[in-house]
């Protein structure tokens, strides 16, 4: 039904762009000829649209199985702003998150005022920290260093655009046909391996969304110890700039 | 036969079926099962905490406020109990919303016991787009920076040092909160304005009564640095100014501080002749602080507070040799009216925390060490600069049952004769509090 909306001639154009963009992407021995931005943006809009709502849940994993969960309802508009509100348990219930560009903030409503945290600390305890619960787009924080193939993968190598940014070197493992991450290691400036994040289990979440559905994280400086993010919706979703504000971080259950 | 073969099939299937149903669950490393319906929005939503707090205090015997409690009844150690509830809420009705905090609490030691019931906040907000909320009721306002102090917190009640996360009773009013977002280097501007009525039974402990007073904020997020300029004007209070800011420097490294300036502020001491004189100032109080995080997740927030507003050393002393007289005369007497001179006395500000000029507060925690997840030790110090006496807290927080928070904590103070930690109530104390959110 569709098709009878498109003139023929478009329709045939339509078609010779869509051939020629697959062949560019999916063509075997051209890394070296692909852009390494280009494929690092196609990852970030494969992961998540620009501007949507998403609701997580965050485990924590000891090493004896016991687990610890967090649900968190989160917006992101654009490239730099994102807020998470926490759902449960009870002693978290309320406290919300607001990321724009690399400054973070976190309310308490016991506290009764936002203040100013680091992308290096960690609101939920275990592996993941605030940046990855805030995560922005890769291609925000990121610059492409260099990209090479290994058989289904691209290896490509991220370096920080800022000092700021949590991890200064990322190396990312991506899919070539899914074009979304399946292993990220992160690394300090120092050159120490922070953590590893596994991207898992991929899932139709409907809007053209079809991205790994579990993320899971271990690290070197936690032994024995994994944490993991369970995506349950992402859709995309209007919002008014000012959400992403201070003033706003008491209020973000409003916008569910 | 036929019958035998087909049971055999029949089992041999089954069997394969389970193995069929079980291969992908221990395939999976572990359960990521997540029902979204019971996070589902409710118009109406409730939660809070339940506390039950022991601790026990070893009396500073010889100390200032020792004396005024214990002068009739000398003790060496006092033991309190406290269960507290606090409750909070949340109505939405479209574009109105209702919010309450209220916390209920019974305290008893060998000597006192009280209940308090306090209603927090309670306030509806009316929204009629996200940048622009309309509010009337008690609510806290919670302005400034700092972590254990904020001289530009106008309209609120000082915040305990030794708490700083506690929550704090509001006051009644109407405000209004208006957000702009903006491309470029400032990124937001917001305004935040409140009427604060004092009248008998309404606010009476602000300040003057029968006056409407103003106050507002002005936010702005400028490049990636937190700013605000605060005002306040009345008659209950004097009119002030303020200025805060935060600002992330790196990573792991936060910068914040604010300074105050209230032109004409009436202050009361005690004179040379032990006279308790008011008098008007021009007073200054700043602080400056950070948040450092290091590698192996040691934070530290370290804060300077100076006020000018705060009592000096031979202030203290005045004080402090009043009820030194007021003992003696007590013990040699049975006379206890300067003691109760004093106690009036106490009340003009000598009994309140950091009530001296400068002050160094560091706090260190350490997030989970030896690979204990949710456990938190740290320590905590609160240095008066001037007469170098401190009190140092050492705790740890265990959070691993969820919903329930354990804390332990023992506090000692330092400090010579007529110091003000020297002359505290308590030469140390040893806490125990479980918390249970609902």
């Amino acid at each position: 039904m569709q098709v009878k909306i498109y003139p023929s001639s478009l329709k045939a154009l339509f078609f010779i762009l869509l051939s020629i963009s697959l062949l560019a992407l999916t063509a075997p021995g051209k890394a070296s000829a692909l852009d390494g931005t280009d494929i690092l943006l196609q990852v970030d809009r494969n992961l998540n649209p620009e501007t949507y709502e998403m609701y997580r849940k965050l485990i924590n994993i000891e090493p004896d199985g016991t687990k610890k969960e967090f649900v968190l309802y989160s917006v992101k508009k654009g490239q730099d702003k994102m807020v998470a509100l926490f759902l449960s348990p009870a002693s978290e219930k309320g406290r919300s998150t607001l990321r724009l560009d690399d400054n973070m903030w976190l309310y308490i409503p016991n506290v009764g005022k936002p203040i100013r945290i680091t992308s290096l600390q960690s609101v939920v305890g275990g592996v993941f920290n605030n940046s990855d619960i805030l995560r922005l787009d890769y291609s925000a924080e990121y610059d492409v260093a260099s990209i090479t193939e290994e058989g289904d993968l691209y290896l490509l190598e991220l370096k920080a655009k800022t000092n700021t940014v949590a991890y200064d070197l990322l190396k990312m493992q991506v899919d070539k046909k899914a074009l979304v991450p399946t292993t990220i290691d992160c690394f300090a400036a120092s050159g120490m391996l922070i953590k590893t994040l596994y991207y898992k289990e991929p899932k139709d979440f409907g809007n053209g969304i079809v991205r790994p559905s579990v993320l899971e994280t271990d690290s070197p400086l936690y032994k024995g110890y994994k944490s993991a993010m369970v995506y349950a919706k992402i859709t995309p979703k209007e919002l008014a700039d000012e959400v992403f504000s201070l003033n706003y971080l008491s209020r973000v259950d409003e916008l569910r | 036969m036929v019958t035998r073969v087909k049971k055999e099939i029949y089992r041999i299937a089954t069997l394969l079926l389970w193995f069929g149903l079980l291969l992908p669950i221990s395939g999976h490393a572990e359960d990521y099962s997540f029902d979204l319906d019971e996070f589902e929005k409710k118009s109406f939503s409730w939660g809070g905490y339940a506390e039950f707090k022991w601790d026990h205090n070893w009396i500073n015997q010889t100390g200032t406020f020792g004396l005024f409690g214990f002068h009739d009844n000398p003790r060496t150690d006092l033991d309190r109990l406290t269960s507290t509830i606090q409750l909070d809420g949340n109505y939405n009705k479209g574009i109105v919303d209702f919010n309450w905090l209220l916390q209920a609490s019974a305290q008893k030691d060998q000597v006192d016991a009280e209940q308090n019931l306090d209603i927090f906040s309670a306030y509806a907000s009316i929204k009629p787009a996200p940048a622009v909320t309309f509010e009337i009721g008690k609510k806290t306002y919670k302005w400034g920076k700092g972590y254990a102090w904020n001289p530009v917190s106008f309209i609120d009640r000082p915040k305990d040092p030794s708490n700083p996360e506690d929550a704090l009773e509001g006051y009644i009013g109407i405000g209004f909160d208006l957000i702009k977002s903006l491309p470029g280097t400032l990124k937001t501007l917001a305004l935040t304005g409140a009427l604060l009525p004092v009248f008998e039974d309404v606010n009476d402990d602000f300040g003057e009564q029968n006056h409407i007073n103003l106050a507002a904020k002005l936010y702005l997020l400028y490049r990636d640095t937190d700013i605000d300029f605060v005002f306040f004007t009345g008659d209950s209070r004097s009119t002030r100014y303020g200025i805060d800011f935060s600002k992330n420097l790196a990573s792991n490294f936060e910068i914040h501080g604010e300074v105050a300036y209230v032109p004409k502020q009436r202050v009361k001491s005690l004179n040379s002749s032990g006279i308790l004189e008011s008098r008007e100032i021009a007073v200054s109080s700043y602080l400056l602080g950070l948040r450092y995080l290091t590698e192996n997740d040691i934070t530290t927030i370290l804060e300077f507070y100076h006020n000018d507003a705060g009592y000096s050393e031979a202030e203290m002393d005045q004080f402090f040799q009043l009820v030194s007289d007021a003992n003696t005369q007590y013990n040699s007497t049975g006379d206890d009216s300067l003691f109760q001179q004093a106690a009036i006395i106490s009340k003009s500000g000598y009994a309140k925390p950091q009530v001296g000029r400068n002050y160094i507060y560091a706090k260190v925690t350490q997030k989970e060490p030896f690979d204990l997840l949710y456990f938190t030790p740290g320590i905590t110090t609160i240095i008066n600069l001037d007469d170098k006496s401190y009190s140092l807290s050492s705790e740890a927080v265990y959070t691993g049952f969820t919903n329930w928070e354990l804390r332990l904590r023992y506090t000692r103070v330092e400090g010579g004769r007529f110091t003000e930690h020297g002359e505290k109530l308590n030469e140390s104390k040893l806490e125990m509090r479980v918390r249970y959110y609902f």
